[in-house]
């Protein structure tokens, strides 16, 4: 605004009309008025000619604000536009990347079935799997003791003969304790 | 007797969260060993140790679980059984340390009432990347009335004594029957039965 007060009003004559603003008109229509007053004759012409001239720069004022205002309502929109775009783009690209999570609801997970090491078996079925593997692993061990037992049973039995040897003088009568599945043991024994 | 291979079973569990080095603390005490690389437990794995407190041959059944939370259904219905519990923290890992009381609330949730708890801050060996101070374990532990321990499966520190500790206070709150053997059978489930009773004449 100071920048126009600055300049000369008449710089509003050179230029582009469709570049015009409201404040070029109302430096046109001051230099207008103040060539007029230089010519006022003071005739009734002179002022019905100052009256129409006056009426023509409304007219002019009108429509240079009119032509503003469309310009500047069209700019707006086409931001507004342009803004909306954008958000869409971004909207759109995110519904492709997320699209899995949006269309199937919360809490729910995509499988691709291409891959080799999807999940595809349920917790009860680990369970069972688990529990079974424990099952074996513990029969293993069972069995692994019983023969560590099997095997320390014929060495504890000929420490038992020995035993038995040392308590009893008379190896016929072996003393009642022994178990008759170690028949063969005994049968050993008495051989001895 | 050779043939007596153990008066009691007792069954613990391990619980805490993944990676605190449960599976490293039971291979430790299992096998003398240790493991560096790190092979996340599937779900539920078990481990026999028999040792020998007061002249008793005690069988140690001591169940693994996985920390992962996806595994949570799957190890909790093993707390039901257990009669010691060792919740493990890892002492460089401050969120293992903050999910005690979540581990605990397990606990109240899924085992039995009178179930023997211990609390061990494992990875001691590793001074210079602690970040829970040992007296805040030793405060934990008393707020809730448990024994506590700092072990490293690694270097082998306090990990023996801990299990120990744990199998001597489930002794203490054992029933001293002279025929214990009947009790230890049931829970086997069979198998050792046939010739345990019959060499305990």
């Amino acid at each position: 605004m100071g920048d126009r007060q600055d300049s000369s009003p008449m710089q509003a004559f050179d230029k582009d009309a469709l570049d015009l603003t409201v404040e070029d008109v109302y430096d046109i229509s001051y230099v207008i008025g103040r060539d007029l007053l230089k010519v006022n004759t003071g005739a009734r012409e002179f002022s019905d000619l100052q009256f129409k001239i006056v009426r023509v720069l409304e007219m002019f004022e009108m429509m240079v604000n009119k032509y503003n205002l469309s310009l500047e309502e069209l700019r707006m929109e086409r931001d507004n536009l342009k803004s909306e775009l954008e958000r869409v783009a971004s909207e759109e690209s995110n519904v492709t990347s997320h699209n899995n999570h949006q269309n199937i609801g919360p809490n729910k997970l995509i499988v691709d079935l291409k891959d080799p090491n999807r999940p595809r078996f349920t917790m009860q079925e680990l369970k069972e799997v688990l529990q079974e593997r424990n099952q074996l692993k513990a029969q293993l061990l069972v069995a692994q003791e019983e023969l560590q037992l099997y095997k320390s049973g014929v060495l504890g039995s000929e420490q038992n003969m020995v035993e038995v040897n040392l308590e009893n003088p008379s190896p016929s009568e072996p003393p009642p304790r022994i178990p008759s599945e170690n028949n063969k043991e005994k049968s050993t024994i008495q051989k001895l | 007797m050779a043939k007596k291979t153990y008066d009691l079973l007792f069954k613990l569990l391990l619980i805490g969260d993944s990676g605190v080095g449960k599976t490293c603390v039971l291979f430790r005490f299992s096998d003398d060993a240790f493991n560096t690389t790190f092979i996340s437990t599937i779900g539920i794995d078990f481990k026999i140790k028999t040792v020998e407190l007061q002249g008793k041959k005690i069988k140690l059944q001591i169940w693994d679980t996985a920390g992962q939370e996806r595994f949570h259904t799957i190890t909790t219905s093993y707390y039901r059984g257990a009669m010691g519990i060792m919740l493990v923290y890892d002492i460089t890992n401050a969120k293992s340390f903050e999910n005690i009381s979540k581990w605990l609330r397990n606990i109240d949730e899924h085992a039995n009432e009178d179930v023997e708890r211990m609390l061990l801050g494992n990875k001691c060996d590793m001074e210079d990347k602690r970040i829970v101070p040992k007296a805040k374990g030793e405060q934990i532990a008393k707020e809730h009335g448990i024994r506590f321990f700092e072990t490293s499966a690694k270097a082998n520190i306090s990990i023996e004594k801990a299990f120990l500790t744990l199998a001597e206070d489930i002794l203490r709150k054992t029933p001293v029957k002279e025929p214990n053997s009947e009790n230890v059978d049931i829970s086997t489930g069979g198998g050792v039965t046939g010739w345990k009773t019959k060499c305990c004449s």
